[in-house]
């Protein structure tokens, strides 16, 4: 029989699309076909990483240098924005710039590794979203909608393409403490419970802490077998006098699954498996062993990893309305390290032609000072910037060693080839193979899109 | 077909029969009219069906958006004033052109001085700022492409208005009629809902299963009406009970169980978003908090207990406060509103309008199961729900405050100590946003309700913020939907799905009832009996159609694999709810008495019922989340069924079940397990978890298993909570 014939039949009277497919064949570990049902374009990414720098990094100090500030000094922006009243005047970044790698990438020197990496990276430096506070802007950059409850990037990745690993969970959200919003930044919202991102707080490396319920606090592996042996006689007889009730089968399947999933878990996400150089490269810091942990991760089929960079005590670390330019030196260290560490393990594994990695904040910082109590330049901070910010994305088919779109002479406002949050989704799920206009979920009596009625794939920073 | 290529056509055809049904004022269209619409459309569409619906859906996705929201307000027939004698929004305005020419010209964009305007050559449209690139490359591969356009008329598509009249013909809106089929006949109450199910089997060569064995059914009742397992000693007791009336005596007796009202409790708390805070918290800012959310809750649990006939349930939980006789007793009831979300940033106006989508959206879909919420920004593409019915809505919602009402005079308004409530705001009309945006305003909408729900022309509310009006509507037995979507509800809690499978949506895209008839017969009797759920709940429990054997017979499954016609009682996995109150009952620790505060349901030590589990819409407890506990944010429909690794992973290793096993080992041994012989420990486990014996291959498998293994005995009492017997119901 046609193996499509019953997927239309189900498709027809599931109602809820290809997720619902997705997870049915995860179920039925049907012939393990490489061809996602909701992949209608090639996929150049099978799986993303995305680093998110919660608080917002300066752009005018790593990634878009602006002359023209010096000149200006401390002159104040005559534009109509928002939060103009705490506005100070222009602040020139005290770092230096330069190209690096072939294709002449431009950062700044709080960036010296990923230099080193430079022709893997596309930088946008167009970018702009919505509104500059941090809730709506991290819940646009997520779930491209400022309000909640809409699905985030890494649910619909997983509604969309499934897992390639049944054994670990679709998307996995990394985060050594809360940011700011909180679960639903990795919420499924409407769409089925089991696309929400598994949230893993990584200040703790033991297997029993990242990971609930992943070890019998009393058994060993191996009696827990006799248990469960016990067990899946008990079902298996149930299930015998009760015919073709298909259900009951799928529920002996997964208990086995979860079972093994223990061993898988518990070996997918100990980085203290990895060798000394390797975990030297990336750093020690939270953020460093979250990045490490991510790339084990996607090795074993995660879709979708969501880093978020933050710390037990500071929910949004790159929030430097204060101490600007000393903050990001020290933030930088550790997010150039780490990043570029992993870009290059993935590289030298051959997984970066086809991992996706997205490295950037809710939005930007304002190329001004910002009003503070404490006049000492040298303490200035910068404010929350959402008309021009830049982010960059490496692997998984985009043009490496690329920028693209320019701000203003002042880095104020995306001006050229401006992108918005929306065409940055559309663009991601476009490189997972989905198009953004067709992964869609009925519900409350519409169709619900991540891009909701925007959205355009961003064609130039594509890999030819 | 074999590669994902059929995926994608088979979605075009999704959405090409749905457009389909979206042409123009579908609902003004008689059936035979949309039919040859509709075979119209196949027809043409033979030949180049994916380009024409690729067009379609360009057309849709990138260049109707840009035309409305950028040209409309100088260019179609509803701007002030029409600039340049152009009008854009209609394809014959947009060939025809204005008075410099024809502003499309298909093929040519060249010659189509709308994109000579858009790039700001002879003209510079729209004036205040210029497109962005990417629309402008749009626009020119869209009259390139041969400018599809769909939009017909001579005027604007404004006018193509919903004709309400004819969307009331749709069967949803009009009045449920008695059966006419037992017209005449004197059928007793239950027999009634058999009459209407068995009619259909006949044709179909269905044959009913036989009714199910006494103890399978035992359960089912006690689940369905108490979300609590029997005991050994009931099912033994049910198995003597040879009397006529032993079902009926069962149900009256759980009826009248206090355990109902916390049972079916929940299922209102699921359609109302129950919540005890917000989905944002900023900084360590609790004001937004609901710490007394609890007294809402109780006071439904009670309700249903005290058997409020559903209509009045309605009223107060609208208007109790301005209902005089009510307001002292019933306050609490206003959580439905006052529990709401508050979003972040309250006090703009855009954030404002979420807030009353919310509203509008949980009294629209959750009481008369139908969707209003995307009138919000444009007249409903597939129900008569104007734009206008949405304003008029949300007016009420607008009129009125989120209140905590302090406990005493004392007591400032510290959610600490209040009741979280709605009040009277300051009554306002509100204008039409148009496309939903807050600074683009159309005409202003006087509150009143739905337009298609009653005949004639919509009643403006005039008592304050109107919401005692609009419990009125709501609950007039002349509306069409009220009875019609509660008692679908609860079908749809003992069958598993709805007579109408779309429990929150009657509209167009919802499903069509299964039995019609029947969920009309029940519906205008449920009304005729003063809108009582006890009765309701007695018509349902007694059918032969709900006490049927669950098995699977090979005939029928062929004929109708999904039960659609109901010939036997589907298996059903127990929600959260029921596994973890039956695993506290097998252990012999639930505190069915104690009310109040709320719990966390995953404490080892908790002995509390999991309706009163605390519910954060922030970060929702992992047990329930992961148990398909619907997100509290937003009105549930009906909860999604989900089987994951995850949740097994919880059965087989969290502190929770393995000390509820602990317990119910300790509780069969009786403390000590040097006394107790394996056969009697296993003996005694089986029916203290399935209230049932072993049989012989079991009992020798159990004990064996206890005989390699002495100190085992919670870990067959864990096998045993966490088999799918134990959660399943035949």
């Amino acid at each position: 029989m046609n193996p499509w014939h019953s997927r239309r039949q189900m498709l027809k009277t599931a109602g809820t699309g290809f997720g619902w497919l997705a997870a049915q064949s995860m179920l039925q570990q049907a012939s393990a076909s490489k061809v996602s049902p909701a992949s209608t374009l090639a996929p150049k990414a099978k799986r993303v990483i995305f680093l998110m720098m919660n608080g917002a990094p300066s752009h005018v100090d790593t990634f878009d240098p602006k002359p023209a500030l010096k000149k200006h000094e401390g002159k104040v922006p005559s534009a109509d924005f928002m939060r103009r009243s705490k506005a100070a005047g222009y602040m020139p970044s005290p770092f230096r710039f330069r190209p690096h790698g072939d294709s002449g990438v431009i950062m700044s020197e709080l960036l010296p590794n990923l230099g080193k990496v430079a022709d893997e990276l596309c930088v946008i430096r167009s970018m702009y979203t919505d509104e500059p506070n941090h809730e709506p802007g991290l819940l646009m950059m997520q779930s491209g909608h400022q309000q909640p409850v809409r699905p985030c990037l890494g649910s619909w990745a997983s509604y969309g393409l499934g897992t390639e690993n049944e054994n670990l969970p679709a998307f996995v959200a990394l985060s050594p403490g809360r940011p700011v919003v909180g679960p639903q930044l990795w919420s499924s919202a409407f769409l089925p419970a089991e696309h929400q991102g598994t949230a893993v707080d990584t200040n703790d490396l033991r297997v029993e802490k990242l990971l609930a319920n992943i070890r019998n606090p009393e058994l060993s592996l191996e009696s827990q077998r006799v248990q469960l042996d016990l067990l899946q006689f008990l079902n298996r007889r149930h299930a015998d006098k009760r015919q073709l009730e298909e259900s009951l089968e799928s529920q002996i399947r997964s208990m086995e699954m979860a079972y093994r999933m223990q061993t898988a878990a518990a070996e997918a996400f100990d980085v203290n498996r990895e060798p000394k150089h390797i975990r030297e490269a990336y750093g020690s810091t939270p953020y460093a062993n979250s990045c490490l942990m991510a790339r084990r991760l996607v090795e074993r089929g995660v879709r979708f990893v969501q880093v978020f960079y933050v710390d037990r005590k500071n929910k949004q670390p790159w929030d430097t309305h204060n101490n600007n330019n000393s903050r990001h030196i020290t933030l930088c260290q550790d997010s150039d390290k780490a990043t570029a560490a992993l870009i290059s393990d993935l590289k030298q594994r051959g997984l970066l032609d086809d991992t996706l990695i997205i490295w950037g904040g809710e939005f930007g910082r304002t190329p001004f000072a910002q009003k503070n109590k404490d006049s000492n330049p040298k303490n200035a901070g910068r404010d929350h910037h959402s008309t021009g910010f830049s982010m960059f994305l490496a692997g998984g088919g985009v043009r490496g060693g690329h920028m693209h779109g320019n701000t203003d002479e002042f880095g104020m406002n995306a001006v050229e080839d401006r992108v918005h949050v929306h065409d940055l989704h559309a663009t991601i799920l476009h490189l997972l193979g989905v198009d953004h206009e067709r992964l869609t979920y009925r519900y409350s009596g519409r169709d619900f899109r991540l891009t909701d009625v925007h959205g355009n794939v961003v064609q130039k920073i594509l890999r030819g | 077909m074999t590669s994902p290529h059929a995926t994608i056509q088979l979605n075009q055809a999704a959405a090409h029969g749905r457009r389909t049904q979206l042409r123009p004022a579908p609902l003004a269209l008689s059936r035979v009219v949309q039919i040859v619409s509709l075979l119209l459309f196949f027809s043409l569409s033979c030949t180049t069906a994916d380009d024409t619906t690729e067009q379609q859906r360009f057309f849709e996705a990138k260049i109707r958006p840009v035309l409305v929201e950028h040209c409309y307000k100088c260019h179609s027939a509803d701007s002030k004033k029409v600039e340049g004698g152009l009008l854009l929004d209609t394809a014959a305005g947009s060939r025809a052109g204005g008075e410099s020419g024809p502003a499309v010209v298909p093929g040519k964009p060249n010659e189509s001085l709308l994109l000579d305007a858009v790039r700001y050559q002879s003209f510079e449209m729209p004036p205040n700022q210029q497109l962005p690139e990417s629309i402008v490359a749009d626009l020119e591969k869209w009259i390139r492409d041969g400018a599809h356009d769909p939009r017909s008329g001579e005027h604007s598509i404004t006018e193509d208005e919903i004709d309400i009249e004819a969307g009331r013909k749709f069967w949803a809106f009009q009045p449920p009629q008695p059966s006419a089929f037992l017209e005449g006949q004197d059928t007793s109450d239950s027999a009634r809902i058999d009459a209407l199910i068995q009619r259909h089997f006949k044709d179909r060569g269905l044959t009913a299963n036989i009714p199910a064995d006494r103890r399978t059914l035992l359960r089912r009742l006690h689940f369905d009406l108490t979300g609590l397992p029997p005991t050994h000693e009931e099912v033994l007791a049910f198995q003597q009970d040879k009397s006529a009336d032993a079902i009926q005596k069962v149900v009256d007796d759980l009826l009248s169980r206090k355990t109902y009202g916390q049972r079916w409790a929940r299922v209102w708390l699921d359609l109302s978003r129950f919540a005890e805070d917000q989905a944002h918290i900023v900084g360590n800012n609790k004001s937004l908090f609901y710490p007394n959310a609890w007294r809402y809750r109780d006071w439904v649990i009670d309700a249903l207990n005290n058997n409020i006939p559903y209509d009045q349930f309605i009223r107060l939980q609208l208007a109790a406060d301005l209902i005089d006789s009510q307001k002292e007793t019933h306050r609490a009831a206003l959580g439905f509103i006052g529990l709401g979300p508050k979003y972040y940033r309250r006090n703009d106006l855009a954030v404002m309008a979420e807030e009353w989508e919310d509203r509008v959206d949980v009294v629209s879909r959750g009481l008369q199961g139908i969707t209003v919420a995307c009138a919000r920004c444009h007249d409903h593409k597939y129900d008569p729900i104007r734009t206008e019915d949405y304003y008029a809505l949300a007016g009420v919602f607008a009129s009125t405050e989120m209140f905590n009402q302090p406990g005493s005079k004392k007591d400032k308004k510290d959610p600490e100590n209040s009741l979280h409530i709605i009040r009277e705001g300051k009554a306002q009309d509100l204008a039409v946003m148009i496309r939903g945006k807050v600074d683009h305003r159309g005409d202003v909408v006087p509150r009143g309700f739905l337009q298609v729900m009653f005949p004639g022309e919509r009643k403006s509310f005039s008592k304050g913020s109107g919401r005692l009006e609009l419990a009125e509507c709501i609950t007039d037995p002349a509306n069409p939907l009220t009875a019609r979507v509660i008692v679908n509800r609860i079908w749809q809690q003992y069958f598993g799905t709805g007579l109408v499978a779309t429990p929150s949506n009657f509209g167009q895209l919802g499903q069509r009832p299964s039995h019609p008839e029947l969920l009309d017969d029940l519906a205008v009797r449920f009304v005729q009996n003063g809108w009582d759920l006890k009765w309701l709940h007695r018509q349902i429990a007694l059918s032969s159609a709900y006490q049927r054997s669950s098995d699977i017979n090979a005939a029928s499954m062929e004929t109708d694999p999904t039960n659609k016609w109901l010939w036997r009682m589907p298996r059903r996995r127990l929600p959260i709810e029921g596994w973890r109150d039956a695993v506290l009952t097998a252990a012999g620790r639930i505190d069915v008495d104690t009310g109040g505060q709320s719990i966390q349901p995953d404490d080892p030590v908790e002995r509390r019922r999991t309706v009163y589990s605390a519910v954060s819409r922030f970060d929702l407890n992992p047990l329930l989340a992961r148990f398909d506990f619907p997100d509290p944010n937003v009105h549930a429909a009906r909860r999604v069924e989900t089987n994951t690794p995850l949740q097994k992973l919880f059965l087989l290793n969290n502190l929770f079940i393995i000390k509820q096993a602990r317990y119910t080992a300790e509780l069969v041994s009786g403390g000590t397990n040097e006394e107790t012989v394996e056969a009697q420990l296993v003996t005694a486990l089986f029916a203290q978890t399935l209230q049932r014996e072993p049989d012989e291959v079991e009992f020798e498998t159990a004990v064996q298993f206890l005989k390699n293994q002495p100190t085992a005995l919670p870990q067959l009492a864990q096998s045993l909570l966490v088999s799918n017997e134990f959660w399943y119901l035949d």
